[in-house]
């Protein structure tokens, strides 16, 4: 019994002794150290040759490259522009465009056609209202646009485009019969983009401005219906 | 190596094949070497592409089939893959996934990626922010030139938030003539950040007049100009903003009088 009791006793000794050495760090918070070893370590350092590599960690720098900003769209298009009075003749010109948000665009167009004869001229005989010159119209406007419907066109099977309806608005200038006069537009347009760089548009617009060629001043309306292909830059 | 000091025939075979296996292995190795250097090679290839590399750090990335809100999304990145950027459309980045799969990501997706660092992916917002601080500016004007209609668009370009140089050309169409103008000048914008903010300008221009066929004196004639005017800008949203401006112009004539032109204008402007 003896024997049996000083065995636990012994063996629960045991057990806490080593508990016991850790009660230090209990209250210091930090790990137990034998300071012979920091002075061992002390001692180390000041017979130590000085470090000859210094670790270097320095971060890892990234340059980033500029990014390509593809807003601006120039074309060229073809179409038939109705002159009031004057008959429907072959238009054509130029246009540039900036996308600013996915919804609105500036565009700036300028275009030209000829004239024909009133009816009043077919029907006079020799009476000619304006010259060669004064024939030609030249017109060119700054308008805004919205686009809306964003969807997509499907050519078969295997090749879808994105495409867009859009609306434009704008004023600008008319030369026509020797005077220029301050030309309000409107219009719808329908874009394809088949890729990245090439659209494909039709576009229907209408030019008013007032005339008193014939007479009396009215307002004009000039409508233009035309194809166009731009180029995304 | 019982081989290498043998010297019957077959032995001289094996040598040779020995040898083959050398310069075939040596050929690996060259092989390898090249690959390596082709590896080593790849990120300056990549660098001369010159397309950046960013990271998704949401739970995915959605890819639209155009760039707009109204296309749809038809393919998704998962978290931790890479994209490279491709060129950006108004609001929308073209992108290229690991894959090959092009598609186009919104602004607001894009600001949630990270560079090879670890840090943000930033760009230039189209926001109020922007407003107080861009380098260009573009819009159109309508207005009056001397009581004449006026088509004007401009330009600018901003040396810091206060201070810029602009340009502007016109086409006034009056009673009497017609015309185009074109000026150069500085503008110096007071309390840019603010939503309301005004700048006064100053500058030299060109006019040509074109008087109307009718009159007496019909000759086309073109004269210099100064300027000095303010006028007020009004941020509107995202990159738009409403201009609107007054310029006091001189023409001086080559006869006894110069002439002064009255310039009133109301546009529709953005900056990028």
């Amino acid at each position: 019994m003896e024997t049996r009791l000083r065995i636990l006793l012994l063996s629960a000794v045991l057990a806490a002794l080593p508990g016991c050495a850790t009660v230090r760090s209990w209250f210091h918070h930090r790990p137990p150290s034998s300071t012979e070893s920091q002075n061992d370590d002390q001692a180390q350092d000041e017979n130590a040759p000085p470090r000859v590599i210094e670790p270097e960690v320095a971060r890892r720098k990234i340059t980033v490259p500029k990014i390509r900003s593809r807003n601006v769209e120039m074309g060229l298009y073809y179409g038939e522009l109705s002159i009031e009075d004057f008959g429907s003749h072959p238009v054509y010109g130029v246009t540039a465009a900036y996308h600013i948000t996915e919804d609105f665009f500036f565009e700036a167009e300028l275009g030209r056609s000829k004239a024909g004869r009133t009816s009043f001229e077919t029907l006079g005989g020799n009476i000619q209202l304006l010259t060669e010159d004064e024939r030609r119209f030249t017109y060119y406007d700054l308008s805004l646009g919205y686009n809306f419907l964003p969807g997509e066109a499907f050519l078969g099977r295997g090749v879808a485009m994105t495409s867009a309806f859009y609306l434009l608005g704008g004023i600008g200038g008319t030369d026509f019969a020797g005077d220029t006069k301050f030309t309000v537009n409107f219009g719808a347009g329908y874009r394809v983009v088949p890729s990245d760089w090439l659209a494909l548009h039709i576009t229907v617009q209408d030019r008013v401005f007032q005339s008193s060629l014939l007479g009396t001043a009215k307002l004009t309306n000039n409508l233009e219906a035309r194809i166009g292909a731009t180029v995304f830059f | 190596m019982a081989r290498s000091t043998s010297t019957t025939p077959s032995t001289q075979r094996y040598r040779s094949t020995e040898l083959l296996t050398a310069w075939s292995t040596r050929a690996r190795h060259g092989a390898l070497a090249g690959l390596a250097l082709l590896t080593l090679l790849a990120p300056a290839v990549g660098s001369a592409r010159g397309y950046l590399q960013l990271f998704v750090t949401q739970p995915y990335l959605e890819l639209h089939t155009g760039p707009g809100r109204g296309y749809p999304v038809f393919h998704v990145v998962p978290r931790d893959a890479s994209i490279d950027v491709l060129f950006r459309r108004t609001d929308w980045f073209k992108v290229r996934t690991e894959q090959g799969v092009e598609g186009w990501a919104s602004q607001g997706d894009m600001q949630k990626l990270v560079l090879a660092d670890g840090t943000r992916f930033k760009f230039d917002l189209g926001d109020r922010a922007g407003f107080t601080s861009h380098r260009y500016e573009m819009g159109i004007f309508a207005g009056q030139y001397g009581g004449a209609t006026l088509i004007s668009a401009f330009g600018s370009v901003s040396f810091n938030t206060q201070l810029a140089l602009e340009g502007s050309v016109g086409n006034y169409l009056g009673k009497f003539s017609n015309g185009v103008t074109g000026d150069v000048g500085f503008a110096h914008v007071f309390a840019p950040e603010a939503r309301w903010s005004p700048f006064l300008t100053i500058g030299l221009g060109l006019v040509h007049i074109e008087p109307k066929a009718t009159l007496v004196q019909a000759a086309d004639r073109t004269e210099q100009t100064a300027y000095v005017g303010g006028g007020v800008r009004y941020y509107l949203t995202r990159r738009f903003f409403l201009r609107a401006e007054y310029k006091a112009h001189y023409i001086f004539t080559k006869r006894n009088e110069n002439e002064d032109a009255d310039e009133w204008k109301l546009g529709f402007a953005f900056f990028f």
